[in-house]
Parts: structure tokens; C-alpha cells; sequence
């Protein structure tokens, strides 16, 4: 990152430097309108119930808590639940990196007949709402067997669409001279796939890696549906059980739970975000 | 060619053994097709919503049964009310469901009308405890001229009020008719910069999805009319209802006596804030009042021209179709267990909700105040839309009319287009 | 011919979008496609094409879900048409898509080019923060922005009264709550879809901007002479998702209106849940699922055409 920044500042330096200062300001005030609700669920977590609804509204903790903290640890299976939750999200994950990226791999590069039909039917699928196809997935899981297990879980999400066509479209968009090149001296399709193709691709791979864990990780309904049984529950659906009657939402412990569950995934993009670059630098693309 | 079919080949096999792998772990997990055989106990499954301690008097309860016999054992799964009204369609669908379910009473018809609940009737003529039971209680779990469940709890609206603010503006006596209830609602509306908009409210009337969504039957119940009468019409626009509706959207726009556009957890929210005097609300309010440091009085809701009523908030448990003959009995002999008057009386007292049995005197609930409370009020209390499958949208078109009467809509025609909707709803 | 069309023929892949790729072995056997396709197509044939025809199916019956079943031929379809309350669900989801969807690939596109600068000051910490709502769960997410909107004790209510300012109850405003919901989804969703624009425009070769400012284009011009069609693939796929995603809007409605004031807000996947689990029709949810899917689906094909064309415009 730093040789980047060197390399461009050296390379910019005749530019004013009120046109970078700018910028700067312009992207620090959409930041802090973007991170005021994440503030405030960062804050709430530290607030006792009675100031929670309190007014006037207040950002700051007139007297900070780690009750909330406490309280996941004590009413709730927390390891338990969180272990479910990095067993499902994660194993789902896992599953769509491999097949999605092999699927959209024959999508983009491989001629075969019905491959437009194809595609186009792979992404109609994804126009049908969860909602509607849930009984039959649910009497199919049940019907294997796999109601309250990890299976049942993952295996209808182990290859999704929206992965399939993420792919497919930056495949699609890599020169085909470097896979011919390679082929003509004989490596196999296979190798093809994944000694050229895949890395090339690793900004969108971690690009759905993430949107599949994460909205896996905070899914309500799916892993509810599948798991009748609490011990199985995940995070996420285990904080609704500490909801008071009427629906009134422990909202000190939903941020606090929310607040442990998000910290993890917030720094594992920042680490990774400049994985982004970087990659590029070793495509290629730009020789 | 074959070595890339076979790398593939390879790599799904991984990935198949990676998800077996992770599902190793878990088989002792799936008990909950654990069905008792002809020899052995029966086991029933029985979710229920019951989060708080309420729901610890419950789990101590079936523990109990299960000890007192030893043919049948229950095992008792709390979740959310939500979450069962989630996960109840899809494990019925696929018979993964339990045997017994607790769920609002409002929800019951619906299920019961597309055949997913065993008929009780024959406990209801042969059981005992039946004829004790609160007969507005059972009412509620009548559906078509067969009983679909039993009542598991039956809670008037009451009144929730800040002690303090009551105080601070010298209100002793708690009004008894709607027209003091207004003024003392009045007395507590504070606009202390004069900009049209009170920092402080009198009370807060909710205009849409209520606690329970009785706010508004209990007010059309006090003004004399109702939702739909017992002969299953819709009555929404009856001239009492139109007359209560203008009474609390004047009392509302012109005296300024409660903030608009609010829903029922949203009250609950603006009472916590100690922002409103009073709230209509469910006895869970008391603790909740207490964990934001409000001290709290409980009342009656002030009588309307018809005298007073209110709307209650039910809880009915059923056996699913799921059970078997043998199954459906076992539930039977809990019910005949839950329903004595000893056990009656400590669920009264765990969940904080008015016994169910009329035969317990309230000094034997006295021990808890809340209780103690509401439980000369469960005399005035209705089931709302006992029997009626399509509850959902019928009660849509009363929250349309409300809130747009509280904005400032006519009432008369408001009632008349709910009134509509409401027969559309009903209509087979 | 100039420098950047040079560059550009040289660094333009074969067969984007739809073009058949000229792979020089000739035709593939369908065989080798086939071993790639087979693990993701036995996973989506079990768990959400036959589901998707199972829904079909039920659309033609007066399914509970659980119990008797019978056929009613095309009833759940009438009901649709002739029900003006679901009708309007229709309505409803069309605006929110007309609104959702430019918002997010305007203000994701815009921040990926801000963020892609590779001058600007702590570039990973605002990537990381713009991305941050993305992976906040909605119910979280709708505590927050209800602690900032509440009309009696919200946080930006209290700012904006002491400047003067009345915000009003805008989630229960019928005309105000769908933009706010709008508003909320964007905030929700734009970081994704800029951490895809972010991986498209990495993949742009520098030397095409140099080219292009060799030729004397300003930044606008580079903008949309070398940016844009460079991008195309990029901005086909998050326009069809926007898209998708905007119909198929649930969770942030659920949890922040519930589907009103008087289901102004009420959209047709809140009426499909509504009908079939609250109302137990799953006859008339699966129907209505397959209307949605038909909408979409030209909606999308549409979009499609038109990136097609542009793509084939530019190459051409």
C-alpha cells in the first residue's frame, strides 16, 4: 500500500494538494453521516435499559454499563450459539466459494449449447423470493432427515445464484488470451481454472465470501425455520430469545450481541480491503 | 479430459465430506422426532413463548407433571411468539411440529380453520376443571362450534400511570369515566415553550397495532358497539362506534392530549422515557416500568357511556393434528394438571396474569400485586375476535380507520370503508 | 487510430456479456462444462429449482401448507388481479424499485470512485466504514435509525427542534415512509455494491487512463470513455441486483413499518409473507411469488438488452 501511495504521490505531486484535502472532507462527512446508527448501536451497548428510551436523548452513556455484555453471557448459550453461527455461516460460505466459482467458471469460459438459457435461468431463480419456496424446501430437508442439523442448514444455500453470477461476471471480463496461452502448452482445464482464472478473481471472491457470510451470519429466519431445537439456534436468532413479552426488544443486549458479532467481520475487512489492490498488482493485467 | 472430471469429482466429494463432517456432531441433536411407542411413556413436544420468569414457572410445572406420573413426559421448548408463528407453518408441513403449542389467541381460528388443531370438545364435556375455567377465557378457543384449544392465559387492558407525574400536577384520584380521564389527561400535558408541540403528554393513545390490538376494541366495547357482533357480521361503522371514534380524535387533535402516529411498542417505549402519563398496556408493563425506575400505579381503563370493558389479551394452547390418539390424551391429563386449583393458582402467580379458574379467590393471588390488580378487572374482559379466521386483515382495516381518524380523516366514513373491508374479510 | 482504441481492442475480453467466446480449441465438449456445472446444479435443482416448480404448482391449489389440498385452476391468479389491495402491493414494490435502485448504484458507483482515488487519506479506513451498515443485521440496524427518527424521543428530532426544525413522524407520514424506508435500504445496502464497483474499477488497466489523458480528455471524458464502458459488466450485474434486490424487499419494511401507514409501505414480497404465513394461503403467496417473477424477470431481460446494446455500441 505504501509503495502505491509513493509511487502515485510522486507521480501527482504537481497537483494542488486542496484537491486531495477535498476529497478528504468530502468522504469524512458522508462517513459520519454513513456511521452515525453504527455509533449509536456502538454506544447503546454500553447504556443501562432505563436510558435507553430515555429522553431527552442522549449519544453519550450518562453512566456506562457492561451489563448488557454480561447479561449474552449469562441468560444465553453465547459460545454455544456462537459456535453455530461460524459453523453455518462459515460452512455455507466455504460450500458457495467452491461450487459457485466452478459453475461460473464453465458459465464464462467454456462454449457449450443452452449456456445463454442456462444463465438466464440460474438468475430468474433468484427472482422468486425465499419466502415462497420455503415450504417445499422445508418439507425436502425433512424429508432428509436434516431438520436441526448443520446440513439442513447449509446444503440448500451450498450454491446460490447471486455467487454464480457475481463470478460469471468478472470471469467473463479477464482476457482470454491468458487461458489460451495455457492451454495451448497443454495444461489441463482444471488447471486452467485454477492456477490462472481463480486467482485473478480474488477481489470477487473476497467480495462474496463476505456478502455470503455475512448475510448468513445475521439471517433470522432461515436458520430458525431449520432448527426447531434452541442448542442449535445461531447468534442471531438466540438474541430474539431474550425478547420481552410484546415484542418489547432488549435492545442493550441486541447491541451488545450485535456489537461482538459485527466487531469481528468490521476488522476482518479492514485487513482484508487491501487485499483489493493488491491483487491487481499480481494479475498481470497490467503488463 | 478424466483428470478433470476426476479433480472435480474430488472437490465435491470434499466438500460433501466437509458437510457430513460438520454434521457429525450434532445427531443426539434431533430428539424432537422422539415420539413415544405404544409400550413405553408417551412424549409430548410443547413450544410455547413464554421468555421470562414466566416462563420458568412453566418449565417447573411440566417438571413436576412429568414427575408426579409416569406415563407421560412433556418436554417443554421456549421460543418466541414470533419465532412460533414462524416455524409453526413449515414443521406442520413437514410433520416436524410439536404436540402441543402455546399462541396467541388471535392466531388460533386461522390454524384451526385449515385443520392443523385436534378438537377438544370431548375434555371440555368430560373434564371437570373445564367448568371452572373464566367462560370469556374459553370462549376464545371456540371456532366453528368446536373448542380448538384451552385458554392458557386471559388478560384485561389496564391502565398503566407515572406516580410521579401524576404528583408533580397534583392528580390524587385516578378518573373513573372517560370525560375525567380526558381532563386529567389534559392536566398532565405539558407544552412548556408554547410551540404547539407538549414535551410532556397526558397519555398516550396508540393509533394503530395496539398492545394486543385491543386499545381500540376496548374503547368501541366502552362506547357500546364492537367489532363484529356474535353472529359473526361486521358492525365497525355502528352509530356508537362512530360516536367513539370523534370523542378520542377530538380528545386527540384538539386537546392534544396524546402524540399521533404511535403503534403499541412505540407507546410502551414513551412511557419508559417517562415522556407520557399513561398508557394503556398489558400487566407486563409493570416490570417493565420498574426496570426504567417508574413508579407505577395499575387501573382499571375509565369507564366509556356504556360502562367500563376491555379488551383481553389471550394465550390459548392446542394439540396438533400431529399427536396421535394416545398423544391427544396424554395432553388431556396435563391440561386436567394444569387446570387444578393448585397449580392454576402458582401459574396466576408466576406469569402475573389473572388465575384462570373463577373459583380462586383473589386473596389467594394477593401475593403479587400485579395480580392482586387485575384480577377484579378479568370480570369486564372480551376475547378479541373470538372464532374469527381472518383476524389479520379485519383488524388491518380498524388500524386504517384509527390512524386516519387520528389524523384528522371523518369517522363516519372512515368506519363505513372499515366496515367494508371488514365484511370482505370476513365473507367465507 | 488513436492510442486508447488500440489499448481498448487489445484489452477488451472476447464474448463479454453474451458474445460467444472464441476459444481457439474450437467447441468444448459439453462433457468438461458439464464437471464443473454439476456440483452447483445438483445443489440448485434440489434446493431451488424444484422448490421454484413446487411453487408453481401450488399455485394452482388453495394449499395451507399442511392439510387437504385442491385444485382451483387459475382463482389465486384472479384474486390478484381483481384485488385492489394486493394490486397496489405491486405498485408500492415498483416505486420502491424506481427509487432504491438509482440511489444505490449512484451513490455506490460515486463512493467507489472517491475511494478508489489513490491519493486520498485513509483510503482503508473509509472503505471500511462505508461498508460497515452492509454487514449490520436489519433488526439492528432499524433500532438505530429508530432511536434517530423517533418524533417524541428520537436523537435528530431533539438536534433538529433546537434549530427550529420539526422533522415530523416520517415512518408513519404515508407519504414520507416509503422514501425514508428508501433511504434506510440504500444506507443499508450501497457499501456491497460499492466493494463491487471498488473490484471493477481495479480491474481497469491504468495505461487506458493515460491513453486517454495523452489524448487531451478531461475527467469527465475519461469518466465515461473509459470508466464506464470498462465497467459495464460491473454496472450490468449490480444494476440486475439492485433491481432484484429492490423487489424482493422484506426485511428493512418488516422491521421499520410493518407494511404501513395504511400499507403504503407495503410491498408484495411483506403481502406474500402476509398471505402465507399469517394467513395461511399458500396458494395465493405462491401465486404471487410467480407474478413477481414474471415482472422481474422482463424487468430484467430489458436491462439486460440495454447493457447488451451499449456494450455492442462501444464495440462497435
Amino acid at each position: 500500500m505504501s509503495a502505491v501511495t509513493v509511487r502515485s504521490a510522486a507521480r501527482t505531486s504537481a497537483r494542488p494538494v486542496v484537491g486531495r484535502a477535498l476529497a478528504f472532507l468530502i468522504a469524512l462527512a458522508l462517513a459520519f453521516a454513513v456511521l452515525l446508527p453504527v455509533l449509536i448501536i456502538a454506544v447503546t451497548a454500553f447504556k443501562p435499559p432505563a436510558e435507553i428510551n430515555a429522553f431527552p436523548p442522549g449519544l453519550v452513556p450518562t453512566s456506562w454499563t457492561l451489563g448488557n455484555f454480561t447479561r449474552i453471557f449469562t441468560d444465553l448459550p453465547f459460545a454455544r450459539l456462537l459456535g453455530n453461527s461460524f459453523l453455518f455461516a462459515g460452512g455455507v460460505t466455504a460450500c458457495a466459494l467452491v461450487f459457485d466459482s466452478l459453475a461460473a467458471y464453465a458459465l464464462a469460459r467454456l462454449d457449450f449449447r443452452g449456456r445463454g438459457l442456462l444463465l438466464v435461468v440460474i438468475v430468474s431463480s433468484l427472482m422468486i423470493p425465499f419466502q415462497a419456496t420455503l415450504i417445499p424446501v422445508y418439507q425436502l430437508v425433512a424429508h432428509l432427515g436434516w431438520v436441526n442439523t448443520f446440513q439442513g442448514m447449509i446444503a440448500p444455500r451450498a450454491a446460490d445464484a447471486f455467487g454464480i453470477f457475481l463470478l460469471r461476471q468478472f470471469f467473463v471480463s479477464l482476457p482470454r488470451d491468458l487461458d489460451n496461452a495455457a492451454r495451448i502448452d497443454g495444461a489441463s482445464e482444471f488447471r486452467v481454472f485454477w492456477s490462472i482464472v481463480l486467482p485473478n478473481v480474488k477481489p470477487a471472491l473476497l467480495t462474496l465470501g463476505i456478502f455470503t457470510f455475512v448475510n448468513n451470519w445475521n439471517d433470522l429466519l432461515w436458520p430458525l425455520i431449520f432448527t426447531t431445537d434452541p442448542e442449535m439456534g445461531t447468534i442471531t436468532s438466540g438474541l430474539t430469545l431474550l425478547t420481552g413479552p410484546s415484542g418489547i426488544l432488549p435492545y442493550g443486549t441486541m447491541m451488545a450481541g450485535s456489537l461482538i458479532a459485527v466487531l469481528p467481520l468490521g476488522l476482518l475487512f479492514l485487513a482484508l480491503q487491501g487485499r483489493f489492490i493488491e491483487s491487481v498488482a499480481t494479475t498481470g493485467l497490467k503488463g | 479430459m478424466k483428470k478433470v472430471i476426476a479433480s472435480v469429482a474430488a472437490l465435491t466429494g470434499a466438500a460433501l465430506v466437509l458437510a457430513g463432517c460438520s454434521s457429525g456432531g450434532d445427531g443426539a441433536a434431533s430428539s424432537s422426532d422422539a415420539s413415544g411407542s405404544a409400550s413405553g411413556p408417551v412424549t409430548l413436544e410443547f413450544w410455547h413463548g413464554y421468555t421470562e420468569a414466566d416462563g420458568k414457572v412453566l418449565d417447573q410445572i411440566v417438571a413436576d407433571f412429568n414427575a408426579s406420573q409416569s406415563d407421560i413426559t412433556i418436554n417443554d421448548t421456549t421460543k418466541t411468539w414470533a419465532d412460533i408463528g414462524d416455524q409453526l407453518l413449515t414443521a406442520l408441513s413437514a410433520k416436524q411440529g410439536p404436540d402441543l403449542v402455546a399462541l396467541p389467541a388471535e392466531n388460533l381460528p386461522i390454524y384451526a380453520s385449515k385443520g392443523a388443531f385436534a378438537p377438544l370438545d370431548d375434555w371440555y364435556s368430560s373434564s371437570e376443571a373445564a367448568a371452572s375455567l373464566n367462560q370469556n377465557a374459553v370462549s376464545m378457543e371456540k371456532i366453528n362450534g368446536s373448542y380448538a384449544g384451552v385458554p392458557w392465559g386471559f388478560v384485561p387492558l389496564s391502565v398503566i400511570y407515572n406516580k410521579a407525574l401524576f404528583d408533580q400536577a397534583g392528580i390524587t384520584e385516578f378518573p373513573t369515566t372517560w370525560d375525567e380521564w380526558v381532563a386529567t389527561a389534559k392536566k398532565l400535558t405539558i407544552d412548556q415553550n408554547g410551540d404547539g408541540t407538549p414535551e410532556q403528554y397526558g397519555l398516550v393513545l396508540p393509533d394503530h397495532a395496539t398492545v394486543g390490538n385491543g386499545v381500540w376494541a376496548s374503547l368501541f366495547y366502552e362506547g357500546g358497539g364492537e367489532i363484529v357482533d356474535k353472529d359473526g357480521n361486521a358492525v365497525v361503522n355502528s352509530a356508537a362506534n362512530v360516536k367513539t371514534l370523534t370523542y378520542w380524535a377530538d380528545a386527540v387533535m384538539k386537546d392534544k392530549i396524546s402524540p399521533t402516529g404511535v403503534d403499541g411498542v412505540g407507546a410502551d417505549k414513551l412511557f419508559t422515557a417517562g415522556t407520557v402519563a399513561m398508557e394503556v398496556g398489558g400487566p407486563w408493563m409493570a416490570s417493565v416500568a420498574e426496570g426504567a425506575n417508574i413508579d407505577y400505579g395499575l387501573a382499571q381503563i375509565p369507564a366509556g357511556p356504556a360502562g367500563p370493558a376491555s379488551s383481553a389479551i389471550g394465550i390459548s394452547v392446542a394439540v396438533t393434528n400431529q399427536a396421535d390418539d394416545a398423544k391427544k390424551a396424554a395432553a388431556e391429563k396435563f391440561f386436567d394438571y394444569f387446570y387444578s386449583q393448585e397449580v392454576a393458582t402458582k401459574w396466576s402467580l408466576g406469569s402475573g396474569w389473572p388465575p384462570l379458574r373463577t373459583d380462586i379467590p383473589a386473596s389467594a393471588v394477593s401475593s403479587n400485586p400485579v395480580v392482586a390488580a387485575l384480577t377484579p378487572m378479568a370480570g369486564t374482559a372480551r376475547p378479541l375476535l373470538p372464532g374469527i379466521a381472518n383476524s389479520v386483515d379485519v383488524l388491518a382495516a380498524v388500524d386504517e380507520a384509527t390512524q386516519k381518524a387520528l389524523a384528522g380523516g371523518d369517522p363516519t366514513s372512515l368506519l363505513d370503508a372499515a366496515n367494508s373491508a371488514v365484511s370482505d374479510a370476513l365473507a367465507p | 487510430m488513436s492510442a486508447t482504441a488500440q489499448t481498448r481492442r487489445t484489452y477488451r475480453a472476447p464474448g463479454q456479456l453474451g458474445g460467444r467466446p472464441r476459444g481457439r480449441g474450437g467447441p468444448r465438449p459439453a462433457r468438461l462444462a458439464l464437471a464443473f456445472l454439476l456440483p452447483a446444479l445438483l445443489i440448485l435443482a434440489a434446493f431451488v429449482f424444484w422448490p421454484v416448480i413446487s411453487a408453481l404448482r401450488l399455485s394452482f391449489t388453495d394449499s395451507s401448507g399442511f392439510g387437504a389440498e385442491h385444485f382451483v385452476g387459475l382463482a389465486n391468479y384472479v384474486e390478484i388481479f381483481t384485488t385492489p389491495r394486493i394490486l397496489r402491493t405491486l405498485g408500492v414494490t415498483t416505486m420502491y424499485a424506481a427509487m432504491f435502485t438509482p440511489l444505490t448504484i449512484a451513490a455506490a458507483l460515486a463512493l467507489a470512485l472517491l475511494l478508489n482515488r489513490r491519493t486520498l487519506w485513509g483510503r482503508g479506513f473509509f472503505r471500511t466504514a462505508f461498508f460497515l451498515p452492509f454487514i449490520i443485521s436489519m433488526a439492528v440496524a432499524a433500532f438505530a435509525w429508530e432511536f434517530l427518527l423517533d418524533p417524541q424521543i428520537g436523537l435528530l428530532n431533539y438536534w433538529l427542534q433546537s434549530i427550529g426544525i420539526h422533522l415530523g413522524n416520517v415512518l408513519q407520514d404515508p407519504n414520507l415512509a416509503l422514501p425514508t424506508v428508501v433511504l434506510v435500504a440504500v444506507w443499508k445496502s450501497f457499501g456491497f455494491y460499492m466493494v463491487i464497483f471498488i473490484a471493477g474499477l481495479q480491474d481497469i488497466p491504468g495505461e487506458l487512463y493515460e491513453a486517454a489523458t495523452i489524448d487531451g480528455a478531461n475527467a469527465w471524458q475519461r469518466f465515461t470513455n473509459v470508466t464506464l464502458p470498462q465497467l459495464s459488466t460491473t454496472l450490468a450485474f449490480v444494476a440486475i441486483f439492485a433491481l432484484i434486490a429492490a423487489f424482493q424487499a422484506f426485511d428493512q419494511i418488516y422491521v421499520l413499518t410493518g407494511g404501513g401507514p395504511y400499507r403504503s409501505t407495503q410491498t408484495v414480497v411483506m403481502e406474500i409473507y402476509q398471505e402465507g404465513f399469517k394467513k395461511l394461503d399458500i396458494g395465493l403467496a405462491s401465486a404471487l411469488s410467480y407474478v413477481l417473477l414474471v415482472i422481474t424477470l422482463v424487468l430484467s431481460l430489458i436491462q439486460f438488452r440495454f447493457f447488451n446494446r451499449r456494450e455492442e455500441a462501444i464495440a462497435g
